[in-house]
């Protein structure tokens, strides 16, 4: 069934049309959602809900005007379209608008099979128990999110497509305590995907791994601060470089001309062991979507080729704004926001070094096994990242736990120190926050060797 | 609409359950401008009804954006059966008071164009633009306005109305010498247009912008440290777990077996005052529909109370507090309203201090069950009254309650944060970890 009857679509956008736009297009969004908050060893919380929404974007020249409402009433969506068509003060003839369906290969997902509350529970109740054998856990957390999102899309060039997109995570949060001692360790797998994600997750190496992260930081000493080389693992390490590098490559900053990458197209950026990837097209992965908020079909683009930066992450404004093609990287957190170029599953490819290699080049560093999130301001390129769980290298051995280790530094200059990139990829999920709202990406890359980085920790 | 709220509650009770409902709106215009035009051109109006039911003691939640009669009762079923496989909790029930609360802020209609509004959006790109050589673009800028309401209702028939309207700008100025960049971002909320403070956010924007382009790191070392208003609330905010009655209930606020005890300085008092006089907004009943009063928080140091709602209340058979917090969204937990920190016994100001006005990567540097932190920060060093260098590069590490017992009162003036729900004395914080070159 139809979200929006394509008789009112093509309405809206006829008159948007009319009122002077050089490009219309809307959003339909349904999103059903669920949450399971197992905490205090019992389902502590369990909502869940429907979004609904019509996003209506009017494109005229390099402007952008967005509104969205609630209902679906005809009038409504005319009135909102008339308030965004007032801006642009002149009007048109526009031709007829012929919709044709787009046709695209479904990215595949996870299967979404039918699971009952109570087995779901039971799953939840299972890890809660394994967790709390160890005498020193004080608090478990569980959130469990599954979300379904069905997506029509109408644009003025004659597209219509929709999408359905399943989503889930289960977010494990566990508190330690001995003594005068604390400590917390979190990990949160997530997928493209339905109920039967939970079958591929291995719980039994989720909880030892998170009880020996715990342990080990609840007597860790403060980190030393300075500069110093790290070596950050597999998995969540990547988010150093969608901070440090993917959001520099967005059109939405490049257009803006508050990218340090803006004008850097074709050049060495990088160190040239380093390969970069965003893929929008990977089976079950969090970050993956079949079509992007505008009706493209994702694909997958090399951002940077043995340190050269190749390619943009770009959306049809971006492409309007600054030339570089889109990519199917419009995304959006829902019919709320208007679209903008935002990275999918975004990743530091295989190296040629190995992991022991890596280590014995290190005479003094931090190793940064598992990282927390952090943030960059595009225009100036400085980052930070949080480190959860770090150890100090001597003599190419990891040695001493550390607490309280902040990464900060500017991307184009830590770019150029990975110097050796390992053969381990692996991928996490993880959120991340933008102009267009809070969407899931995944992050990833092999272990890899940064030369030098300012570390934030104990004088 | 609280006829259709009547309504549901009605249904519910019908099928044994209590309830209480919120209903959200908010309609908004926003705009910012690249390049001399206006960029992004941005109007809405939505709306979202959530429920919570609590049926044989245990909770559900639902929520819908659509309002259809199918949408609503399928909200309902939801909620119902969301309970269904909910644990039993005694301690959470729909409060038992009746009667209406009204707090719908009047401010005097203004009549203004919408032409002067996209040419004051356009002039936050281009002053900041005319001002500085060095200005190579205003990657954020924005105006935008919003009226919320939110309406309340439950089971046992407590009405609440909430209504408000409010104003923001906000600027940045990115600045480029010799390749090394800098950016600041100012922003001010008023509740009236006319009250728009156009010239401060911009210039602050340039100022903050043109100092920060001669940013240079500290020395690793112990430093004495001030921060900005904005930059205390957030650390606050991050670690509000610790005066949570909710994160207590969860074992995760480490203060919980320190009440009674001094835990801060003792000649720190922090109290949430809801109807605080210079706040932004004054704050009448929460989202049970208690109203509310003063709460103190600590006295000289000593613990006094947590924020409560009913639901820990009961747990720590105690009364409520008054600081609920539910959106249509989300199941019940805490909040405060306006907090503010006072101190006693002033002190000079040391010959050498920074002074901390930027800092970014708090949250996720932050572990809130040991109160340790690290986060990137800029300001200046400033030596003997006079501000010598400007900071950057460098990361700030502590703890949060060490933070707080390790300071000195060195004013009586209150300072606010930017959105105008904080307030603090100035505060000297002693020995604290910065690590530069």
């Amino acid at each position: 069934m139809k979200l929006l009857s394509p008789h009112t679509a093509h309405d809206i956008i006829h008159s948007g049309l009319s009122l002077g736009a050089d490009f219309v297009d809307l959003f339909i969004e349904k999103t059903q959602s669920e949450l399971m908050v197992f905490k205090n060893s019992r389902p502590e919380d369990i909502q869940s809900g429907t979004h609904f929404g019509i996003g209506i974007r009017l494109i005229h020249g390099e402007e952008t005007l967005y509104g969205y409402t609630n209902s679906t009433d005809r009038e409504e969506l005319l009135r909102i379209t008339s308030l965004l068509g007032a801006r642009i003060g002149k009007k048109n003839l526009p031709k007829n608008i012929n919709f044709e369906t787009s046709h695209f290969s479904p990215i595949p997902a996870l299967e979404d099979v039918e699971m009952d509350p109570a087995y779901k529970l039971f799953l939840l109740k299972n890890i809660d128990e394994r967790f709390r054998k160890n005498s020193k856990v004080i608090q478990v957390m569980l959130n469990l999110i599954k979300k379904n999102q069905l997506v029509e899309i109408y644009n003025s060039e004659g597209l219509v497509a929709s999408d359905v997109r399943p989503y889930i995570r289960l977010f494990h949060h566990l508190v330690m305590k001995d003594g005068k001692f604390q400590s917390e360790a979190f990990h949160g797998p997530g997928a493209f995907g339905g109920w039967s994600f939970l079958d591929t997750l291995n719980q039994e190496q989720i909880c030892e791994t998170l009880l020996k992260q715990g342990t080990t930081m609840l007597y860790a000493p403060p980190c030393p601060g300075g500069k110093m080389p790290v070596i950050i693992d597999n998995g969540f390490g990547g988010v150093i470089f969608h901070e440090a590098c993917g959001h520099l490559l967005e059109t939405t900053s490049v257009e803006k001309k508050a990218s340090v990458f803006w004008d850097k197209l074709g050049e060495e950026i990088a160190h040239p062991s380093l390969t970069a990837i965003d893929d929008g097209t990977l089976s079950g992965e969090w970050g993956s979507l079949s079509i992007d908020d505008e009706g493209m079909p994702t694909q997958r683009t090399v951002l940077i080729k043995d340190g050269v930066l190749k390619n943009f992450i770009s959306d049809r404004l971006g492409e309007l704004k600054t030339g570089h093609k889109r990519t199917g990287s419009g995304r959006k957190q829902s019919y709320k926001f208007a679209p903008a170029s935002r990275m999918r599953n975004t990743f530091i490819q295989n190296g040629s070094s190995h992991n022991d290699d890596i280590f014995s080049s290190v005479a003094h560093g931090l190793y940064a096994k598992k990282m927390g999130g952090g943030s960059v301001d595009p225009s100036t390129g400085q980052f930070n990242f949080s480190v959860q769980e770090g150890y100090i290298i001597k003599d190419g051995k990891i040695t001493t736990p550390v607490k309280g280790a902040t990464l900060i530094g500017t991307g184009p200059e830590v770019l150029r120190k990975i110097s050796m990139v390992g053969q381990d990829l692996k991928l996490m999920a993880g959120m991340c926050g933008s102009v267009s709202g809070s969407i899931p990406t995944t992050v990833g890359q092999p272990l890899i060797k940064v030369d030098e980085i300012l570390v934030g920790g104990e004088a | 609409m609280r006829d259709i709220l009547e309504n549901i509650t009605e249904k519910l009770s019908t099928r044994g359950a209590e309830s209480d409902l919120i209903f959200s709106t908010n309609k908004s215009l926003k705009m910012s401008a690249q390049k001399g035009e206006i960029s992004e051109y941005k109007v809405s109006s939505s709306q979202i009804l959530g429920v919570r039911v609590i049926k044989e003691g245990r909770v559900g939640i639902s929520f819908t954006e659509a309002l259809d009669e199918e949408s609503v009762n399928f909200m309902i079923t939801e909620a119902l059966r969301n309970a269904q496989n909910s644990h039993e909790n005694i301690h959470e029930k729909i409060l038992g008071h009746s009667g209406d609360l009204v707090d719908c802020a009047f401010y005097a209609e203004e009549d203004v164009e919408l032409s002067t509004k996209i040419k004051k959006t356009l002039e936050l790109e281009s002053l900041v633009k005319k001002a500085d050589s060095l200005v190579t673009s205003v990657p954020h800028n924005s105006y935008s306005e919003n009226e919320f309401t939110t309406l309340y209702l439950s089971s046992s028939g407590r009405f609440t109305s909430f209504r408000d309207k409010a104003f923001s700008i906000s600027t940045s100025a990115l600045m480029d010498k010799s390749g090394k960049k800098a950016n600041y971002y100012d922003s001010h909320l008023t509740h009236r247009f006319c009250d728009l403070d156009w010239d401060k956010v911009i210039k602050k924007s340039l100022f903050y912008a043109r100092e920060f382009l001669n940013e240079s790191p500290l020395s690793t070392g112990k430093y004495h440290v001030t921060f900005s208003a904005d930059c205390l609330q957030s650390i606050m905010g991050c670690f509000s777990n610790f005066f949570s009655g909710k994160a207590a209930m969860d074992k995760v606020n480490p203060w919980t077996p320190h009440l009674g005890q001094e835990v801060i300085s003792a000649d720190l008092s922090i109290h949430d005052i809801p109807q605080f006089d210079q706040s932004f907004r004054k704050s009448f009943f929460d989202s049970e529909g208690v109203e509310q009063s003063p709460l103190t928080l600590i006295e000289d140091g000593n613990l006094k109370s947590f924020y409560h709602n009913s639901v820990t209340s009961n747990y720590y058979s105690t009364l409520t507090t008054g600081h609920a917090s539910r959106s249509a969204l989300g199941p019940l937990g805490v909040s405060g309203t306006h907090f503010i920190i006072q101190g006693k016994n002033p002190k000079t100001l040391p010959s050498k201090y920074v002074e901390v006005i930027q800092m970014d990567g708090l949250f996720s540097g932050a572990n809130r069950v040991n109160g340790n932190f690290s986060v990137a920060i800029k300001g200046h060093l400033w030596d003997r009254g006079e501000r010598i260098k400007s900071v950057g590069n460098c990361t700030l590490s502590g703890n949060f309650q060490e933070l707080l017992k390790n300071v000195e009162v060195t004013g009586t003036l209150l300072s606010s944060s930017i959105d105008g729900t904080f307030f603090t004395v100035p505060l000297l914080f002693g020995d604290l970890s910065i690590a530069g070159v």
